[in-house]
C-alpha cells in the first residue's frame, strides 16, 4: 500500500476577497522507501502541498490519505495525534525548542507520545547516533552549528517512527558541507532503515540526489 | 522533562520579558497592600482614638439616653454590671461614666465643655486617661528660657517658637514633634528640663478635675488654677462648682480634647445631683470583631433584660464615625480597584507580548505532535509561576514595610495635620498590622493574572498552525 495517496486535490486562499489557486487538480502517490524531492520555484505551491500532506492545511477540495486514514477527514486533537504518531517534519529553520537540549529536543515527541523516561532517554541517545551526535546530548540548541541542529531536528522527526519525513527547504539555511553531510545522513537513513522522505526544494544537490523528481510550477505537477 | 521544568526554562528564555511580567505582577502587589493597609490603619486609629480611649466597644445605657442623653435618662449603679467582667468571658473591663455638658469658665473666658464622671482607678484599665497626662509644655517661659540658652541652636530655637504653647505627655512625643535636630541627647534634655509641666491625674476621692489640652490652651488654664462649671443638674436642678486642676491631659482625638474634663464619678454625681446613677457603663472587649461583638452584646442584653437597660455596640454609637469609615472605604476600594485596572492591564500587555513572540513556536509545537490543551496549560502555568514569584516577592517586600509604619506611624505635619486636628481626627498614618486584607490582594493579583491568561490560552488553542510556523 502507498504510504501517501492525494487525488484530486485542489487548494485556494482567498486574499483580500480575491480567489487564489495554490494547488490545482494534484494527484500523487508515494510509496514506502522514497526519497522524493518536490521543486519549483516560489510560489509554484511546494510548500502548501507539503502543508497538506502533513496535514497542516485541508485541501479545498480533493482526498488525501496516509497509510489507511483520510487525514483529510480528520479534526482537531485527533489529526494532531495522527501527525505525532505518522509524520515527521523537519523544517528550514530547524524549530529547535531553545530551552531544551539536543537529547531532550528528541525525547519531547516521545514524551507526547507517553513513552516511559527511561526508554525515552535510550531511543533519544540512539538517534542522536545515528545522526553523530551521540556527544552532544546535552547540548542546548544555541551551541550547536546549523548543520548540527538541522541533524537533531532529523532525530527529532524519527523518534515518532513515522510513516514519512516531511522536510521543508532542509538545507536552505546551511552552508554547502552542512547541506551535504546532512544529505548523506538522510540518503542513509533512507537506504538502511527504509524511511521515506519527502523533501520540498530549490537546492539541485537535493535535487540530484532525490530517487524521484516532483515538478510543480504554478500549482500544477508538471513532471512526477 | 516535565511541563512544570519545562515551563520554567521557558520563563528564563527571555529573562527581560519575565522580570518586566514579574515586575508588574510584584508592583501590583505591593501598592494595593501599601494602600490598603494605611486605609485599614487610619480606620482603626480612629475607631481606637474612639472607642478605645472613650467610648468602649459596648455601653449599657437606659434604653431611651440613645436618642435623649440627659441627666434624667441615667441608670443606677448596679453589682450586676460591675462584675460583668467575671460572668462574661469577652468582656475586658467595664466602668461606669455619668457625663454632662457645662460651661466652664476662667477669667473672663467660657467654653463649653464636656464634664466626664470616672472612677479613675478603673478607668486607668479602660481608657487609660493617666497615659495621656501632659508632661512636657512648651509655656512661654519654657519658650524664652531655650531661646536664650546658647547651647541650642538656631534651627532648634525657631521650631520651638513655633511649638509654643503645644503640650505632650511623653518623652518620644515631644522628640518627634522636634524633628531629627533633637536627636542630640544634651538638647533633648535641656528641652525636657525646661518644659517639664507639673500635674497629676485624679483619684477618687479628690475634688479636682483634670482638663484637655485644647480645653486648657483656650481657657489659658494651668494646673493648680481654678474652673467654675455651670450645668442643668438631675431633672431641672442647677448645677455649679468651682474645681482646682490637677493635671492637664492630650488626648488623641482631637475633638474630644477640645472638650474634656475629667472629675471622679463621686463629685461629678454631686455636681449634678445624681446619686448614685450614671449615664452609662462602658464596656471594653477582648475580642472586638463584629461577631464577637454582636454575640456579647446578646449575650449582656440577655443578663440584664429584666433591669430596663439596653446595650449599645460602638457602632450604634458612632453612626457619623461609622458612615465617614464606611465612604471613605469605599473610596478607597473604588481607588483601589482603578489600581487593579491599570495593573491589570499591564499585566495583560507582557502577556500579548509574550505570546505574539512565540506564535511561531507554539505553531512548531502543535505541528509536531503537541495538544493544544497542553500547550495552553504550559503557557499557563508559566504565567502562574510569573504571578506566584510576584506576589511573594511583592508581599516580602510589602510585610516589613507594613510592619515598621505598623510600629512607627508616619506623623503628618503642617497644613495636612491641621487639617486632620480640624475634621478630629488624629495626624498620624498608622498601617494595619498583618491580616486578611494583606492575602486578599495577593489573591486579587492571582486572580488578575488567571483573567489575563485566558486571551492567550483562547488563542493558543484556535490557533492556525500554518500561519504561526510562518510567523516571525
Amino acid at each position: 500500500m502507498a504510504v501517501i495517496e492525494v487525488i484530486n486535490v485542489e487548494k485556494t486562499y482567498n486574499e483580500s476577497q480575491i480567489k487564489v489557486t495554490a494547488l490545482k487538480n494534484i494527484n500523487l502517490t508515494i510509496e514506502a522507501g522514497e526519497f522524493t524531492a518536490i521543486v519549483g520555484p516560489s510560489g509554484s505551491g511546494k510548500t502548501t502541498l507539503l502543508n497538506l500532506l502533513g496535514g497542516l492545511d485541508k485541501p479545498t477540495s480533493g482526498r488525501i490519505r496516509v497509510g489507511d486514514v483520510w487525514v483529510d477527514t480528520l479534526k482537531g486533537s485527533k489529526l494532531i495525534n495522527f501527525r505525532l504518531h505518522h509524520i515527521g517534519f523537519v523544517f528550514q529553520s530547524y524549530n529547535l525548542i531553545p530551552v531544551l537540549s539536543a537529547g531532550e529536543n528528541v525525547e519531547l515527541i516521545m514524551q507526547l507520545q507517553g513513552v516511559p523516561a527511561a526508554e525515552r532517554r535510550k531511543i533519544a541517545y540512539s538517534l542522536l547516533e545515528k545522526v553523530g551526535l551521540a556527544d552532544r546530548y546535552k547540548s542546548k540548541p544555541s551551541q550547536l552549528s546549523g548543520g548540527q541542529q538541522q541533524r537533531v531536528a532529523v532525530a527529532r522527526a524519527l523518534a515518532s517512527k513515522p510513516n514519512f519525513i516531511l522536510a521543508d527547504e532542509p538545507t536552505a539555511n546551511l552552508d554547502g558541507k552542512s547541506a551535504e553531510n546532512l544529505l548523506q545522513m538522510m540518503e542513509l537513513l533512507n537506504k538502511d532503515d527504509g524511511v521515506t522522505f519527502i523533501f520540498s526544494t530549490h537546492d539541485q544537490r537535493v535535487v540530484n540526489r532525490a530517487h524521484r523528481v516532483v515538478v510543480l510550477e504554478d500549482g500544477v505537477i508538471k513532471e512526477s | 522533562m516535565s511541563y512544570l521544568k519545562l515551563a520554567q526554562r521557558n520563563l528564563w528564555r527571555n529573562k527581560r520579558r519575565t522580570l518586566i511580567t514579574i515586575s508588574s505582577i510584584l508592583f501590583a502587589v505591593f501598592f494595593a497592600a501599601m494602600m490598603r493597609s494605611f486605609q485599614l490603619g487610619s480606620y482603626s486609629l480612629m475607631i481606637d482614638n474612639a472607642i478605645g480611649a472613650y467610648s468602649g466597644y459596648l455601653q449599657i445605657q437606659n434604653p431611651d439616653y440613645a436618642d435623649d442623653p440627659s441627666l434624667d435618662n441615667t441608670i443606677p449603679q448596679l453589682e450586676e454590671i460591675t462584675a460583668l467582667p467575671q460572668k462574661v468571658s469577652n468582656v475586658k473591663a467595664v466602668v461606669p461614666r455619668l457625663e454632662t455638658f457645662a460651661l466652664a469658665s476662667t477669667g473672663n473666658l467660657t467654653k463649653g465643655a464636656l464634664v466626664l464622671g470616672i472612677l479613675p482607678e478603673s478607668e486607668k484599665n479602660f481608657s487609660h486617661p493617666q497615659s495621656f497626662l501632659v508632661k512636657y509644655r512648651f509655656t512661654n517661659q519654657a519658650v524664652r528660657n531655650i531661646v536664650d540658652n546658647p547651647n541650642i541652636t538656631e534651627a532648634i530655637k525657631s521650631k520651638v517658637k513655633i511649638l509654643e504653647g503645644e503640650m505632650y505627655p511623653t518623652e518620644k512625643k515631644l522628640a518627634d514633634a522636634l524633628g531629627d535636630e533633637a536627636i542630640d541627647t544634651t538638647v533633648l534634655n535641656i528641652i525636657k528640663r525646661e518644659c517639664h509641666y507639673n500635674g497629676r491625674f485624679i483619684s477618687a476621692s479628690d475634688s479636682e478635675v483634670v482638663v484637655s489640652s485644647r480645653l486648657a490652651k483656650f481657657l489659658n488654664l494651668n494646673v493648680g488654677d481654678s474652673i467654675i462649671l455651670m450645668s442643668q443638674g438631675y431633672h431641672g436642678s442647677s448645677a455649679a462648682g468651682i474645681y482646682r486642676v490637677a493635671g492637664l491631659v492630650k488626648i488623641p482625638n482631637p475633638e474630644l480634647d477640645n472638650k474634656l474634663i475629667y472629675m471622679p464619678l463621686s463629685k461629678a454625681q454631686d455636681f449634678t445631683g445624681c446619686y448614685n446613677l450614671v449615664s452609662y457603663w462602658a464596656i471594653n472587649l477582648k475580642n472586638a470583631s463584629d461577631e464577637s461583638l454582636q454575640n456579647t452584646q446578646d449575650v449582656i442584653n440577655n443578663m440584664l433584660d429584666s433591669k430596663n437597660v439596653t446595650v449599645k455596640t460602638w457602632k450604634e454609637l458612632n453612626r457619623v464615625l461609622v458612615q465617614q469609615i464606611e465612604s471613605d472605604n469605599k473610596s478607597g476600594i473604588a481607588f483601589l480597584v482603578l489600581l487593579y485596572f491599570v495593573v491589570f492591564f499591564g499585566i495583560f500587555g507582557t502577556v500579548i507580548m509574550m505570546i505574539y513572540e512565540r506564535t511561531h513556536e507554539f505553531g512548531v509545537l502543535i505541528s509536531v505532535g503537541m495538544q493544544r490543551k497542553k500547550l495552553a496549560t504550559l503557557v499557563f502555568i508559566e504565567l502562574i509561576f510569573m504571578a506566584l514569584i510576584g506576589v511573594v516577592i511583592g508581599m516580602g517586600v510589602s510585610m516589613p514595610i507594613i510592619h515598621y509604619y505598623h510600629v512607627h506611624p508616619i506623623a503628618l505635619t503642617g497644613n495636612t495635620a491641621k487639617m486632620m486636628v480640624d475634621m478630629g481626627f488624629e495626624p498620624l498614618m498608622p498601617m494595619a498590622p498583618f491580616g486578611p486584607y494583606l492575602y486578599r490582594q495577593a489573591i486579587v493579583v492571582l486572580v488578575m493574572v488567571v483573567l489575563a491568561s485566558i486571551y492567550p490560552i483562547r488563542r493558543i488553542i484556535k490557533i492556525n498552525v500554518t500561519d504561526a510556523i510562518r510567523h516571525r
